[in-house]
């Protein structure tokens, strides 16, 4: 084996001449390049090992059986000792565990090694736990390097033990190649600024900055709407606890205008993000209002001036439009606030309907002169540490399910309609009753998982969440408020998951309401009484359903708000199929995102009902206050490196990087391209397309990634 | 007998043990189903949305639903000789507001595909197949049609099968490809002797 | 009026029920389709497509094989195909659909259709007429309204779309989108206007004849209950007339009347007539020419309306 060993190394340097061609003035960067790395190194490198001939241990995980079920861990043990460069092997059940750590923290000393390889599942899960345990042994924490043998093998390939077995010997000589190349590297920290951003004012916005602000963070809550509030201010009531929507949460509201560490942008959206964890740059569009705050005014030089709410330019206007906070149901000027208790009281006008008349102008008078029709657009840019989503949802255009006649049929409405209509401030004072004729109905259809569940693709194939509650709610009201109304829930299943729910759903039940096991396949319209015929079948009588009722209000799906999209892609965020925004891991990091410094708070992450956006808004605040309470954040060392011997000073990358990282600069009389560590994501976009091969990036070099290349194409001839 | 403590016979019927055994399903059938259906016909969550559909439903004991059941759990004797089969006007409307997407008029077609295997099947559709056998038409011409034709400036027989004949052999050779006429021979002279 | 030279050619595919008992559809179609450019050439040796009911139930190998041979004969015509039956466009659209996209399939077919030298290559399209006149790619509303001589002024028409041209709509690929809309479709509707007729909305108005999957030969009177329901919902709107674009849904509304009256006892005379005999009023024709005295249900009512 010894010499089967020997002769594939020298066959690999004679017969890859390029290679060696290339590998010879590589080794001599790397000399080079140690000093130019040291300005990240902290006091001088202990030892740079690059120089020693490479001892790799490597160590392979059972991982219960989730590895070993599947492969021939002792034919990848034996295999692996062969590999050139390889001092120690070892296997253990759980690498992850204390005991597991421990071997490789012996082995570093025992054996002298100088690079770690652990084949197991995902860097993403335990690389930093492996890292630590190299770094307690004695070694740089970067001188390890994980072989992936169980997600992207013995998982996939499960039913192959021969075929995986094969790629595991693969996985590892690819890792020992990288190991015996890894240099010592030490991660930056950079301070972090003391400020966070909170992207959407409603429950979930308002409470992340609420905690913030009390954490004694400066806190800038962006709301795209006039007011801050969102859904939530639009409900009637909430479940399980019936406590009025808009009584909770006035409070809360007020809160967040008094506060003194919250400085609120509404009818605002991040126009650009720049910057990363710490350092985040953002530009906020503050849209065209048309109407100045006390604040703005008193910047102008109108100390009293500005507008103090009093409404009377919306007495004069003449433009009238429906009001989108009433779901339409209400008309509005175009001057206009969404409703009595806003927060802030400030006017808006809604510069695409207002005909410029003046006639607000005059009816604010002189001294507070708030009104100012040409205005224009204002940036605003703001430095903060963290930053937290929070952008909420909106109903899917159920219209689209054309079975169920929405915007045909005029008594066919959805359950934020209904929310309106039976809310005392609402359209109609909190009068139920059919848009069609005004009149009170005596029977009620709910048409629960409206769009959701919903695999045709003209649906949603998630869960609401909460439709099934606030369902419940509804009908709960109608029996409360209309004597002798009957309501009919259609249902699949209830789900009543949270805490006290399934008591909430005993006690509707108990009140009177009546539940159809059944999805309402399509809804016909009597085209002289407006009365709807619910198509359906009740499935536990099995018996098809034709019934007649008043009104129908469908349980619409949501999906999120529309300009999530946009907004997540500045932060760097992703997003899931359905468009909710993707949070770091759904179990063990639900607010954080892959993006480091952006957090997730309330429905912009999936359908939560209030109880679970609040917590999550609060786990959120938690979690974006973490590194701006320390202070400083370590970024990873992964950053590109300007060889300048070789550099030419074209200036090509600079042009590339999507960071803004690079820049050319004088030096020694040459010009040379110079990487600002900190804004340098480590993408890689410049090292690949520098001409002159001048640019490495850290823990990613040429050799390495040529070493791993080498390794794979070469090891078949083993 | 001893179970029923001599209550009518009738009775007795009406309490005989009905419980779903293990034994009752055959895997093989809900495979085959899906087969020949082309659709998924496993992941039906009973909501009722095709019964609710279903033209049928209301005017006969024909439940879509219930045969979605059938196809799920492998409910072979229960699904093939239940009459109610053959009620499905193939509207499709079940079909287009599945929220499962799946075709449930689809295995309602393969779920008589495999009754035909079993000979289970009405005559009125073995009639179709033996009156194509013998003209290419299903409906063929008629005497009065011919005439009607004639007058409105039609030939007397429509460019089908009906005026080109020697087209006919070609048909037979397919149908008898499948033993579809004999097939269909065998299970009329049955059922009329 | 001079014609120019047809701009479309397609095989006409003619099905059974068009051709042996409303001739009058036939000869209505080529006739109205020549006034718009299309030119529609017989396809010779076209059988039933096969009657996706009937065969459909009994096995799908021969349904789909039967329909190949019927492809395969526009195919060596070089054509795409148009046809003026529901029915037939489920067999033979579906058929030619499934048979281009998936290769185990068009390998069995082509299999059994080797025993009669045949091969299906999957190179035709297939419409249906109704699309033809709706699709401004090749007629369209407004050449449509532009061909009327004799607008059908004051007749209130209903439209029965019937099922297998756009159900199930997840597996039908129409160019104009609006043509998916199954639950509350309008584009018939446009074709009636422009004919110069009123189209009458109604309850249910996309709901089944109650005569296919072959329920009508297994389950007469259940499938005229369903005919039945829809009369009823038709009556309740006062239409002088129902148009359909399949001619097995006008049998069961046309000469199902007839049975409702001898089983039930009710009775309607609702003229029932296909969209291509109201396109040959409106542009002329005489209910002579159309054979609309072959129609179970007088249509003089209608016509003393419109004429």
């Amino acid at each position: 084996m010894a010499e089967k060993k020997k002769t594939t190394t020298t066959k690999k340097t004679v017969t890859k001449k390029p290679i060696t061609k290339k590998a010879a003035p590589v080794k001599q960067d790397i000399k080079k390049q140690a000093p130019a790395a040291k300005p990240a190194a902290k006091p001088a490198a202990t030892g740079s090992t690059t120089q020693q001939k490479p001892r790799v241990g490597v160590f392979i995980c059972h991982c219960g059986t989730n590895i070993a079920g599947s492969m021939d861990l002792m034919a990848v043990q034996e295999y692996s000792k062969t590999i050139p460069g390889v001092a120690h092997v070892d296997n253990y059940q759980y690498m992850c565990s204390t005991p597991g750590q421990g071997k490789i923290e012996k082995a570093i000393k025992d054996h002298k090694l100088t690079g770690i390889v652990v084949a197991a599942c995902t860097p993403r899960l335990h690389e930093p736990t492996f890292r630590t345990a190299t770094k307690e042994g004695g070694l740089n924490p970067f001188r390890f390097e994980m072989a992936n043998i169980r997600d992207q093998n013995s998982w996939v390939h499960m039913h192959d033990q021969v075929g995986s077995t094969e790629k595991a010997k693969d996985a590892v000589r690819i890792a020992v190649a990288k190991a015996a190349l890894l240099q010592d590297l030490y991660p930056k920290s950079v301070p972090v600024e003391k400020a966070a951003m909170v992207v959407g004012a409603g429950v979930a916005g308002m409470q992340a900055a609420l905690d913030l602000a009390a954490a004694g963070i400066k806190t800038y809550l962006i709301e795209a709407d006039t007011s801050i509030g969102g859904r939530m201010s639009q409900l009637d009531k909430t479940f399980p606890t019936l406590d009025c929507s808009q009584c909770i949460l006035t409070p809360k509201m007020v809160d967040v205008g008094r506060d003194t560490n919250i400085e609120l942008y509404t009818y605002s959206e991040v126009n650009a993000v720049e910057g990363y964890i710490g350092n985040f740059d953002v530009t906020i569009r503050k849209k065209a209002r048309g109407v100045l705050t006390p604040k703005e005014a008193e910047a102008r030089g109108l100390v009293g001036g500005g507008c103090n709410g009093c409404g009377d330019c919306d007495a004069v206007c003449p433009v009238v439009k429906p009001n989108a906070f009433e779901m339409g149901m209400k008309p509005r000027k175009a001057i206009y606030i969404n409703h009595p208790q806003v927060v802030p009281l400030i006017y808006t006008i809604d510069f695409d309907s207002c005909i410029k008349c003046g006639l607000c102008v005059t009816a604010c008078g002189p001294e507070k002169r708030a009104i100012d029709l040409e205005s224009k657009d204002e940036f605003v840019k703001v430095k903060v540490g963290t930053a937290i989503l929070a952008t909420g949802y909106e109903l899917f255009p159920i219209e689209k399910k054309e079975e169920w006649g929405y915007k045909r049929f005029e008594n066919v409405i959805t359950g934020l309609e209904f929310e309106r209509l039976i809310c005392a401030s609402g359209p109609t004072g909190g009068h139920l009753v059919r848009p069609s004729d005004g009149q009170t109905p005596k029977k009620v259809a709910f048409v629960l998982c409206a769009g959701s569940r919903d695999n045709t693709g003209s649906g949603k194939p998630y869960c609401s969440r909460f439709c099934c509650m606030y369902s419940l709610k509804h009908a709960h009201q109608i029996i409360e408020k209309i004597p002798g109304c009957t309501p009919y829930l259609f249902y699949m299943d209830i789900r009543s998951f949270g805490k006290m729910y399934e008591e909430f759903y005993y006690r509707i039940q108990d009140e009177g309401a009546k539940f159809i096991r059944g999805r309402v396949a399509n809804i016909l319209e009597d085209s002289k009484s407006k009365n709807l015929h619910v198509m359906t079948d009740d499935t536990l009588l099995d018996r098809p359903v034709d019934m007649e009722v008043d009104l129908v209000v469908l349980a619409s799906a949501v999906q999120p708000s529309a300009d999530t999209n946009r907004t997540r892609k500045l932060f760097g965020v992703s997003c899931s199929m359905d468009g909710w925004l993707l949070e770091a891991h759904p179990k063990l990091n639900p607010c954080g995102t892959t993006t480091a410094g952006v957090f997730l708070a309330g429905v912009c992450q999936g359908p939560k009902d209030i109880p679970d956006t609040v917590a999550s808004a609060e786990g959120a605040a938690s979690a974006a206050s973490i590194p701006i309470h320390k202070g400083e954040v370590e970024l990873e060392p992964y950053f590109a490196t300007c060889i300048d011997e070789k550099c030419a000073g074209c200036g090509m990358c600079v042009n590339l990087c999507p960071y803004s990282a690079l820049a050319l600069v004088e030096k020694d009389g040459r010009t040379v391209m110079e990487v600002t560590e900190a804004k340098c994501k480590g993408c890689g976009t410049c090292g690949g397309f520098c001409p002159g091969g001048a640019i490495w990036m850290n823990h990613f070099t040429t050799p390495q990634i040529v070493a791993q290349i080498d390794a794979f194409l070469l090891g078949g001839e083993q | 007998m001893e179970r029923t403590k001599g209550y009518p016979a009738a009775l007795d019927k009406k309490l005989q043990d009905t419980k779903l055994y293990v034994d009752d399903s055959n895997p093989e059938f809900s495979k085959s189903v899906k087969a020949i259906s082309r659709t998924n016909s496993h992941m039906c969550y009973q909501c009722g949305t095709c019964t609710g559909s279903c033209p049928s439903a209301p005017r006969s004991s024909y439940r879509i639903r219930k045969f979605m059941r059938r196809a799920v759990l492998g409910l072979e004797n229960e699904a093939l000789t239940d009459p109610d089969l053959w009620l499905c006007t193939t509207c499709y409307s079940c079909s287009d507001r599945c929220p499962r997407d799946i075709l449930p008029t689809d295995v309602i077609m393969a779920m008589r595909n495999l009754a035909f295997k079993r000979d289970i099947v009405p005559v009125n559709f073995l009639k179709t197949v033996t009156a194509i056998y013998a003209s290419g038409h299903g409906v063929p011409n008629n005497d009065v049609n011919r005439a009607a034709r004639e007058k409105i400036g039609l030939s007397r027989d429509p460019p089908t099968t009906h005026t080109y004949a020697e087209y006919m052999p070609g048909i037979r050779k397919i149908l008898d490809h499948y033993k579809l006429k004999a097939n269909a021979d065998r299970i009329i002279k049955e059922r009329e002797g | 009026m001079s014609e120019p030279g047809a701009k479309h050619k397609f095989a006409f595919y003619l099905g059974c029920i068009a051709p042996n008992r409303y001739p009058g559809v036939e000869s209505a179609s080529i006739k109205a389709m020549k006034k718009l450019g299309v030119e529609l050439v017989p396809l010779k040796g076209a059988s039933c497509c096969p009657a996706p009911g009937a065969f459909g139930s009994i096995d799908m190998n021969v349904f789909y094989a039967m329909a190949a041979r019927n492809l395969v004969l526009a195919e060596e015509m070089k054509m795409d195909i148009a046809l003026v039956c529901n029915g037939c466009y489920k067999s033979i659209w579906e058929v030619n659909h499934k048979l281009k996209h998936n290769k185990d399939l068009r390998d069995a077919v082509n299999e059994v259709l080797k025993e009669v030298d045949m091969e299906y290559k999957g190179t035709i399209n297939v419409y249906h007429t109704a699309e033809l006149l709706y699709n401004d790619k090749f007629i369209g509303v407004d050449k449509v309204r532009d061909s009327v001589t004799n607008p059908l002024t004051g007749a209130r028409i209903a439209v029965h779309y019937g099922c297998h041209l756009v159900k199930p709509h997840k597996d039908r690929e129409f160019e104009k989108e609006v043509m998916l809309n199954t639950e509350h479709p309008m584009w018939m509707e446009e074709l009636v206007s422009a004919l110069g007729a009123t189209p009458v909305e109604y309850r249910n108005k996309m709901q089944c004849c109650g005569a296919g999957g072959g329920v009508r030969g297994y389950d007469i009177v259940h499938a005229l209950d369903i005919t039945n329901e829809k009369l009823i919902n038709l009556q309740e709107e006062k239409v002088d007339a129902l148009t359909d674009i399949c001619p097995f849904c006008q049998l069961q509304f046309d000469r199902g009347q007839i049975e409702i009256q001898e089983k039930f006892g009710a009775t309607y005379n609702l003229p029932v007539l296909h969209f291509a005999e109201l396109l040959g009023l409106a542009q002329g024709m005489s209910p002579q020419d159309l054979g609309l005295d072959l129609h179970g249900i007088s249509c003089e009512s209608f016509l003393r309306k419109v004429l």
